[in-house]
């Protein structure tokens, strides 16, 4: 392969590794005040905003959250009634997904992608700051349409036609709109990524000595701007049918709600992988540092990360078994879902090959790894379980697939973020977090999100189905387990947010290689990252052994 | 390109050799594997769906 | 030797865990019908191997954490790949997933094999009850939630089957094959029986099939598993299965019920006859949306309680329930309730609440607008 290289510079040897000490050159200009946010065009500046964002949209999503596992504490309607309840649910999904786990990522490729690669900044600094600025102005108009009359979205953050479009509440236009919106900052975010990783790689970095962070986001953003189109498009329909008197989805206009469906997993699907594929990549760099063994089968990794990004568009039916598919797509998409899962799974492996034979140390940000990697292979296991057509039609829209994403997307997705936080912390801040807090936060959460999720599998085997507020008697004591965790796990996070904020202002001092088993190039700029950094390149032809 | 065409099976199964990644990425351009790599997934809707077909009989 | 036994031990602990409280509340129903049979062996073997997987992988994992820790003086070692080891690891899930492929396309075909049924029922969904039909028999009913709001609002102890009882069940025979055909009147559906594992999506517009033979007789619950809307967790299913002889019996009482309906449209009703009836029509079709007070949800779901425009303009009042409003959550009655249903919750709206128009709509005069149309 011929990756484009950028161009050689003329390198000083002496501090090219270290390329932040000579950055002060560019700082004088910069402004202070609020406007310096708002016109930030830095990457760690603007990965900062994304960061801080996405923590705030986690704690506005999860506040929605233990609405709903308030009122579904005890049989009966409390708390809320059923239509504020489904807007709970929905905005719920919406604001976890588009407002806290994406962004949440996003945050860390723009701080730690250009660190990775030898990059001085994002490839388009002034688009970067545009696709942040347009995520707090679409969540506000998303948010606010809980004050309007009729409420917020209320139909499931899958919006399935005609609930969300003919018998929807007058403001989903106004969803409609923030999502494109959403969408737009998504695109824009993955180009600039792409950019990046494609054309600031230091001098002598090829792609395959990418870390495996770098690997994922890059086809991650590939994926992004593959399927945020068909999401935009699909949006575009229900617009047309609610303002414009089309019917896509309306029968009696000889529409098809199921192609909404369709539609909407076809973008669904590769959105699994978006949010999880990341994950693997913080996995697959904080296992290493802390085993102290490079990662087990680096090659095998990248090329099925690769195939995930093809292949993930041929199962978003599994979504779909019980919509009255034809029985020959039932057993394709049934086939092709096994096949797929098996390949990406057993990823799982490779990082316990990681481990074996490793000298092993229990870092805040390894503990959450390890988690990841138990947690979320539950998830993997309920999945394979969903992926048995004639089984699912048990288990679909009941609490057991409310388990499975929640497995994927909390101990998975939302852990990983969390690894990452506590293993980069000290590159941001300079400081190291509290170890001791740090623990307190990491068995408060596993506990907690293990009490919230676990009983839910029960539950929905048992026969409760989802996106209800009231349930039967039977399933009395799964929901008060769970809501006891839900409680446990929200109030955890207050302990995350203290310990970033103790971080930042300060604790014990982190050299340029904060972890001794830390070996990419992030660990050799100073701590805390001067705001620019590598504005020379490293030269990695040299480093390579 | 048949090393190609064996990167991509390689890709599908997941398991790929450090040798094999080191002489894909230092010879081969990515457009080649990109396109052989979508060429195959529809070879494998392809087979899937037959199987399939023949399954539903 | 001793790593061996006691995960033997393990083993068998959980397989008698899960003979005693999996069974129960626990765990999928092992259902009434082969198909129910089947698919709750489906769930099992695929339950199982994941938990033989996790037990070797996270055995595996918690080994190496265990054994490799640095404070144990543990020296890292450094491979990176053994291609033959991760193509054996992979290979062996890809066989048993496949292996296990075989009896889902076979339970798969068996669920979609809807022909030569004995009996046919049309399922439709509504905003938010169930309404069956038993095609060919001339015997059409709702099915509405029968739990008092006082048990939901917690002002009364709630029964054993709260949530999960309804005003007519489903009636069905046993030992016989049943063809549901599902469709909806409004948004998307699901009909939902875990004991039949049955559950197909009632789309508008369309209509999906599914079949059960049930085995024994007894009463089945369900529930709507697609959100509808607002009161989507109150539309449960409720199957009453019996033998032949005695659904049969059942069967010619719904037609003789109907017949007598038939002949009461034509005489003259009087004013409170036709309020008592409209208010059993209002609280189980109309109330959902209009609420008990008939002061609805606006925007979505507008009052009828002191709405003037329509009190104004019975012409409109009686089109609107007749016929619905297009691209609202308003449906056409026209089709769903009997005539004199229509007429005494026309006649029940205009006088209730404070609503005092003194209009009597007679069921006569509904049935000649529909014979018109």
């Amino acid at each position: 392969m011929a990756p484009k290289l950028p161009p050689k510079a003329p390198l000083e040897h002496g501090n090219s590794i270290t390329g932040g000490a000579s950055a002060h050159e560019g700082e004088h200009h910069y402004r202070s005040g609020p406007l310096r946010w708002l016109l930030t065009t830095n990457h760690k500046e603007i990965g900062t905003l994304y960061l801080i964002f996405s923590l705030s949209m986690f704690m506005v999503g999860g506040i929605m959250a233990l609405v709903v596992r308030l009122e579904l504490f005890q049989p009966g309607l409390q708390m809320v009634q059923p239509e504020f309840f489904n807007q709970m649910t929905t905005m719920h999904g919406l604001i976890m997904i588009f407002g806290a786990v994406m962004p949440g990522f996003v945050g860390l490729a723009n701080w730690m992608v250009p660190l990775q690669v030898g990059a001085p900044d994002m490839a388009l600094p002034r688009l970067n700051n545009f696709s942040f600025w347009l995520l707090p102005i679409a969540f506000v108009l998303l948010l606010s349409t809980l004050l309007m009359p009729g409420g917020g979205p209320n139909f499931g953050w899958t919006s399935y036609a005609p609930l969300s479009t003919t018998y929807a509440p007058p403001s989903t236009t106004f969803f409609i709109f923030s999502l494109h919106m959403a969408g737009i900052s998504s695109i824009l975010g993955a180009i600039n990524i792409i950019a990046t990783i494609l054309n600031l790689r230091a001098p002598g970095m090829r792609l395959m000595d990418m870390t495996l962070f770098v690997w994922t986001w890059l086809i991650t953003a590939f994926l992004l701007i593959a399927v945020m189109p068909v999401l935009a498009g699909v949006l575009t329909m229900m617009l047309l049918d609610i303002n414009f008197g089309t019917s896509f989805f309306n029968a009696a206009g000889g529409g098809d709600p199921v192609l909404f469906q369709h539609l909407f997993w076809f973008f669904g699907h590769p959105e699994v992988y978006i949010m999880i594929l990341p994950a693997f990549g913080i996995v697959s760099v904080i296992v290493p540092t802390f085993a102290r063994k490079p990662l087990f089968g680096y090659s095998s990794m990248v090329y099925a990360t690769a195939s995930i990004a093809v292949l993930s568009f041929t199962v978003w039916a599994h979504h779909m078994f019980s919509v009255g598919l034809p029985l020959v797509a039932e057993l394709f998409f049934m086939y092709a879902t096994m096949l797929i899962a098996v390949p990406t799974g057993v990823k799982v492996f490779n990082w316990i090959a990681t481990l074996f034979r490793g000298s092993i140390t229990f870092e805040t940000a390894m503990l959450f790894a390890l988690a990841f990697i138990v947690l979320f292979s539950i998830g993997g296991f309920s999945g394979l379980m969903l992926a048995i057509a004639p089984a699912d039609f048990q288990y679909h829209d009941t609490y057991f697939v409310v388990a499975h994403f929640h497995y994927v997307l909390v101990p998975g997705a939302v852990f990983s973020i969390m690894a990452a936080v506590y293993y980069w912390l000290p590159k941001w801040t300079g400081h190291y977090p509290d170890e001791r807090l740090g623990r307190w936060h990491f068995w408060l959460s596993v506990i907690g999100v293990n009490l919230l999720f676990f009983p839910m599998h029960f539950a929905g085997l048992a026969g409760m189905p989802r996106r209800i507020p009231d349930y039967a008697l039977q399933f009395a004591d799964f929901n008060m387990a769970s809501s006891i965790g839900g409680f446990l796990f929200g109030f955890s996070q207050l302990l995350f947010i203290w310990v970033i904020v103790k971080c930042v202002r300060g604790g014990v001092k982190a050299p340029a290689r904060s972890w001794d088993g830390a070996t990419d190039l992030e660990w050799t700029v100073p701590s805390p990252a001067p705001l620019h950094t590598f504005e020379t390149p490293p030269d990695m032809r040299r480093i390579e052994s | 390109m048949w090393q190609v065409i064996k990167s991509v099976l390689a890709a599908f199964f997941g398991v790929q050799k450090d040798s094999r990644r080191r002489s894909d990425f230092e010879h081969g351009k990515p457009i080649v594997f990109i396109a052989t790599g979508v060429v195959m997934a529809l070879i494998m809707v392809g087979l899937v769906v037959s199987v399939a077909m023949m399954a539903a009989g | 030797m001793r790593k061996v036994l006691v995960l033997a031990v393990m083993v068998v602990a959980i397989a008698g865990l899960q003979r005693n409280a999996l069974a129960s509340d626990w765990n999928m129903p092992v259902g009434v019908t082969e198909i129910s049979r089947s698919v709750y062996s489906l769930h099992m073997l695929i339950f199982w191997i994941c938990v033989v997987i996790g037990v070797v992988v996270f055995g595996a994992m918690f080994y190496s954490l265990f054994r490799y820790r640095r404070s144990k003086g543990a020296k890292a070692a450094h491979f990176h790949e053994h291609t033959t080891v991760e193509v054996f690891w992979t290979t062996i899930p890809l066989l048993i997933l496949v292996a296990m492929a075989v009896p889902a396309t076979a339970t798969l075909k068996e669920m979609y094999d809807t022909s030569e049924s004995d009996l046919d029922v049309l399922i439709t969904g509504h905003q938010w009850r169930w309404q069956y039909e038993y095609l060919g028999e001339g015997v059409s009913f709702f099915s509405n939630l029968s739990t008092p709001s006082a048990q939901i609002e917690g002002e009364a102890p709630k029964d054993e089957h709260y949530l999960l009882e309804v005003d007519q069940p489903l009636v069905l025979p046993v030992d016989r094959k049943v063809r549901f055909l599902t469709t909806s009147a409004d948004v998307i559906h699901s009909w939902w029986v875990p004991a039949f594992a049955v559950k197909k999506d009632a789309m508008p517009g369309f209509i999906n099939e599914a079949w059960t033979r049930i085995e024994e007789p007894g009463i089945y619950r369900g529930q709507c598993a697609e959100l509808c809307g607002r009161n989507h967790g109150f539309m449960p299913v409720v199957v009453h299965a019996m033998e032949q002889d005695d659904f049969d019996a059942w069967l010619a009482e719904r037609k003789q019920q109907a017949a007598s309906a038939a002949n009461s449209v034509d005489r003259e009703w009087k004013m409170d006859e036709l309020m008592a009836q409209g208010e059993k029509v209002y609280s189980t079709i109309c109330a959902a949306c209009h609420q008990a007070e008939g002061q609805g949800l606006p925007p979505t779901f507008p009052a009828l309680a002191g709405n003037q425009a329509l009190m104004d303009d019975l012409e409109k009042h009686i089109g609107v329930v007749l016929n619905g409003v297009s691209e609202t959550a308003m449906p056409a009655f026209s089709g769903t309730l009997n005539p004199v249903d229509i007429a005494a919750v026309i006649t029940y709206e205009r006088n209730a609440w404070g609503n005092e128009t003194g209009d009597v709509i007679q069921p006569s005069d509904i049935q000649a607008r529909l014979s018109s149309e």
